[in-house]
């Protein structure tokens, strides 16, 4: 876990992929400046408030929950997958997308007699789901492109995030149903919020106080 | 490499072995506290490895996911000892006896729990800790209390203290379903605030709600809680009071005695345990990546086990802290070697000298 003193910076992971321009217009927006050199995956801000590490998205849990990065910022639907604890101290309203059951069009949706396969990248969530509706299936976990499953015949069903639709809507795939709706949050090691929670509850402020005043503006 | 030599590589999750200058480094650190434990007046007592599953089960509440079953010949369902203070409520309640109150009794023992793929850090193999038992009032809590921080001022670390109060939360939710307190606790733990707010909005006047929220947040000095609740003497019913300005109490006899350099009052610890019914809290170091050691007062827990008598106590995970541990715990530093010309001869100056105090080999 890393060290802490109150002269050093909060650790603070971020996602790569969709939501790292997002979290860095956010922030930047709240004078929490910072970018990363090329190729360099450790930047500062320029307060020196934030260390920020650039993880891979479905790891980022992993470096939080060992205290690497005591801060984090990521989705529901990886917090979900990796069934750890931690305190969820903010949700922001960046990064909103959908958990969704699809399939070709016209495919309609399984019925809870024959198991039927279902391909995701979120075997956790697609099990326990499947599970509360009493509808038997056989995963087939992916790491990646889950739209090509039911195209090349590899599974009818997926569970898959869906953000505007046009990735299934090019595959001539459609949402049977919204499973759950997926927010992006800020969450903290918790025994590393109980060490610095004074200096963590000041970047908050920092975030939802300024919010507030973008909202009046 | 062979295939049998790979699969002697290999240790299930949740379990490890300790070895030569790290086992002896963890004996030490052990009898340390121990004999710290025996100066304050308490006694060992060892568990069994395994006992029936059932009748820990209604108390395991969210933990029965990381207990280890097994069938034992008669086909009854064991369990591997996951946490001491649940066995050994079991043997005392079993064993004490009204004349023996109040008994001070210390372990140090293994535990076994499963442990997710990547949570392997976490080192949670070994308790030791120590229980009062059959003393009610503020004069056993603080006892426990500082001789939790003893321990730690004794291995040379400085813990930070966390203290809040399961009774308080279970004041302010009187006349909730359990769903809604398993939901209130459940966003208490995660620090989901806002679902919390949500939930007390439904439950409770706004004013009421919002001091509510704002207290399950705090954390901070006495000085600091005593100032807050100022501002919310007229929302909060006189045992909520009461419950809270006993914390406020204890954080200054502490200090009053030298102690508490690093302690809070944070209400947002509820204890994970459901046996609590007071006091509880939690000790986390910088560098570590979850609480070292927890405890609190359940007075209802023995009398599960047929023995109505309160206790209160706490337990440190040992293997966690270790490598925080001052070096002088290590290996010792000297050690020195006789050669004579015979093995009798070398034998009988080894001797001499570890009478003396010095560690010799041959």
């Amino acid at each position: 876990m890393s060290q802490h003193n109150e002269n050093s910076p909060l650790t603070l992971a971020l996602p790569k992929g969709r939501l790292f321009d997002q979290v860095q217009d956010y922030f930047s927006q709240r004078d929490l400046v910072f970018k990363f050199e090329k190729r360099k995956l450790i930047a500062n801000d320029e307060t020196g408030l934030l260390k920020i590490f650039l993880v891979k998205n479905a790891d980022l849990p992993t470096y939080v929950n060992h205290g690497i990065a005591g801060l984090g910022i990521c989705g529901e639907d990886v917090l979900y997958e990796a069934n750890l604890r931690f305190f969820r101290l903010m949700q922001f309203d960046f990064g909103k997308t959908r958990m969704c059951l699809a399939a070709k069009k016209g495919y309609g949706q399984p019925d809870s007699i024959r198991s039927v396969n279902v391909a995701t990248k979120f075997p956790r969530f697609a099990r326990n789901y499947f599970y509360s509706k009493g509808v038997p299936i056989q995963l087939i976990k992916l790491n990646g492109s889950v739209e090509l499953a039911p195209i090349l015949g590899l599974a009818p069903y997926i569970v898959d995030l869906v953000e505007t639709g046009s990735t299934l809507k090019a595959n001539k795939l459609e949402v049977l149903e919204t499973l759950r709706d997926i927010d992006v949050h800020l969450i903290a090691n918790p025994s590393y919020y109980k060490l610095n929670y004074r200096r963590i509850n000041h970047i908050i402020d920092t975030l939802n106080k300024n919010e507030h005043e973008e909202n009046q503006s | 490499m062979t295939e049998s030599k790979k699969r002697y590589l290999q240790v299930p999750q949740g379990t490890e072995g300790v070895h030569l200058e790290e086992a002896y480094r963890h004996r030490h650190i052990t009898q340390q506290l121990f004999e710290l434990f025996r100066l304050w007046g308490y006694l060992p007592v060892e568990t069994p490895v395994f006992d029936f599953y059932d009748i820990y089960e209604p108390l395991l509440h969210h933990s029965t996911k990381n207990v280890y079953r097994l069938i034992d010949r008669e086909g009854d369902l064991l369990m591997l000892r996951s946490d001491i203070t649940l066995f050994l409520a079991k043997q005392m309640g079993l064993w004490l006896r009204d004349e023996d109150l109040p008994a001070r009794i210390c372990y140090a023992d293994t535990i076994l729990r499963h442990q997710h793929a990547e949570d392997i850090s976490r080192n949670e193999f070994f308790q030791v800790g120590v229980e009062l038992m059959g003393k009610a009032g503020s004069d056993a809590d603080l006892e426990i209390l500082l001789l939790m921080e003893t321990s730690f001022l004794r291995l040379g670390i400085t813990p930070s203290i966390h203290l809040g109060s399961h009774k308080f939360l279970t004041s302010a939710l009187e006349g909730c379903t359990e769903n809604q307190l398993n939901q209130a606790m459940k966003y208490i733990f995660a620090r989901e605030m806002d679902l919390l707010q949500e939930l007390f909005a439904t439950l409770f006047p706004v004013r009421r709600a919002d001091a509510l929220v704002s207290l399950f947040s705090f954390i901070g000095t006495g000085e600091e809680f005593e100032e807050k609740l100022k501002g919310y003497e007229d929302v909060l019913e006189a045992r909520e009071k009461t419950d809270l300005e006993y914390l406020v109490y204890l954080v200054r006899q502490m200090k009053t005695l030298g102690f508490a350099e690093n302690l809070c009052i944070d209400l947002s610890e509820i204890g994970a345990q459901p046996y609590y019914t007071g006091i509880v809290f939690q000790v986390y170091l910088p560098g570590l990546d979850d609480a070292v050691a927890s405890g609190g007062r359940y007075d209802k827990l023995l009398d599960v086990f047929g023995f109505d008598c309160p206790s209160v106590g706490f337990s440190l995970l040992q293997r966690k802290i270790e490598d925080q541990i001052d070096a002088k715990f290590g290996r010792p530093d000297k050690i020195s070697k006789v050669e004579h010309s015979s093995f009798l001869e070398s034998f009988k100056a080894a001797q001499k000298m570890r009478e003396e105090g010095v560690v010799t080999i041959l």
